[in-house]
């Protein structure tokens, strides 16, 4: 790996951190666990469609257990980590059939893998099958976050387009 | 084309969700309560005959305040960080537990009392 490459995916990281670190003080309203905007994750679909299968999953990985461990949420780690491999899993495949103009699409679908990896790791840490119905409203909240991240992502794809890299 | 399959295959699952939701929504409550850590039940209310009261539950040095007044319960304080078992409120919903992720607990109603104490 080149140095310059090197330096982009610490800056990605870095940058993913900072969104995440920030959007943690947002206090939010919804009265079910694992709702949220995911800002972080627009760093993630644009690296998804830029960068290579593992330079992904060492920005993604690498910020959420620092974002964790910063955050003094060590509990929630195991979810993100839960979430994020089946999130980079299934955006990963996509890329292959959705292209760069549908970004706002594979984010969707990203942030519904990912949503679903958080209930999957809650039923088997808790044991508490009863946890499935949060499942219908993380998918609504999953599109809606997704389509707002994944849009995010599209103008930051073409704002880079611009300069010549 | 593929674009136009996957928008129509994220729009049903948008419905899906939609559909589900309203349907954990209506979900009927029952009387009994259990309080429960991972697997194992610390607490079985009947919240037609509890009085009103309110107690701590400890988990790893960190609390949650469980408040139980006119047949209904709640999480009322707690030192988790994210605050979510407390945002949940009142319990009223069989298919919406309270959950607190971080200190391993769920409130829950009992699908049937019933079948429960022909189990005993
Ligand atoms: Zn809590």
């Amino acid at each position: 790996m080149k140095a310059r490459r090197i330096a982009e995916l610490g800056v990605l990281t870095a940058a993913a951190l900072i969104i995440f670190i920030i959007e943690s003080f947002i206090p939010y309203p919804f009265p079910i666990p694992g709702i949220k905007l995911g800002l972080a994750n627009i760093i993630t679909v644009y690296a998804v469609y830029r960068y290579r299968a593992y330079e992904v999953a060492a920005i993604l990985f690498v910020r959420i257990i620092l974002g964790s461990v910063f955050s003094g949420n060590i509990t929630a780690m195991i979810y993100s980590l839960s979430g994020g491999v089946l999130c980079l899993a299934g955006m990963l495949l996509l890329r292959k059939v959705i292209d760069e103009y549908h970004l706002w699409l594979a984010s969707i679908f990203g942030a519904v893998l990912h949503n679903t990896g958080q209930i999957i790791a809650a039923v088997i840490i808790l044991q508490t099958p009863a946890i499935i119905a949060y499942y219908p409203f993380l998918i609504v909240a999953g599109c809606l976050s997704g389509a707002f991240t994944g849009l995010c992502a599209q103008i930051v794809v073409k704002r880079f387009k611009k300069t010549p890299s | 084309m593929k674009n136009k399959v996957l928008i129509i295959i994220a729009a049903v699952i948008f419905a899906l969700g939609i559909v589900g939701s309203i349907f954990v929504i209506n979900s009927p409550k029952t009387d009994t309560v259990v309080i429960k850590r991972d697997d194992k039940i610390l607490y079985t209310i009947d919240l037609r005959t509890a009085t009103d009261r309110t107690f701590d539950i400890e988990f790893r040095g960190s609390v949650n305040t469980v408040e139980i007044k006119d047949g209904r319960i709640r999480v009322k304080e707690a030192d988790c960080p994210d605050k979510v078992c407390v945002k949940t409120g009142w319990l009223s919903s069989s298919a919406i537990p309270i959950v607190c992720l971080p200190n391993h607990l769920v409130i829950e109603f009992k699908e049937n009392a019933e079948v429960d104490a022909v189990a005993k």
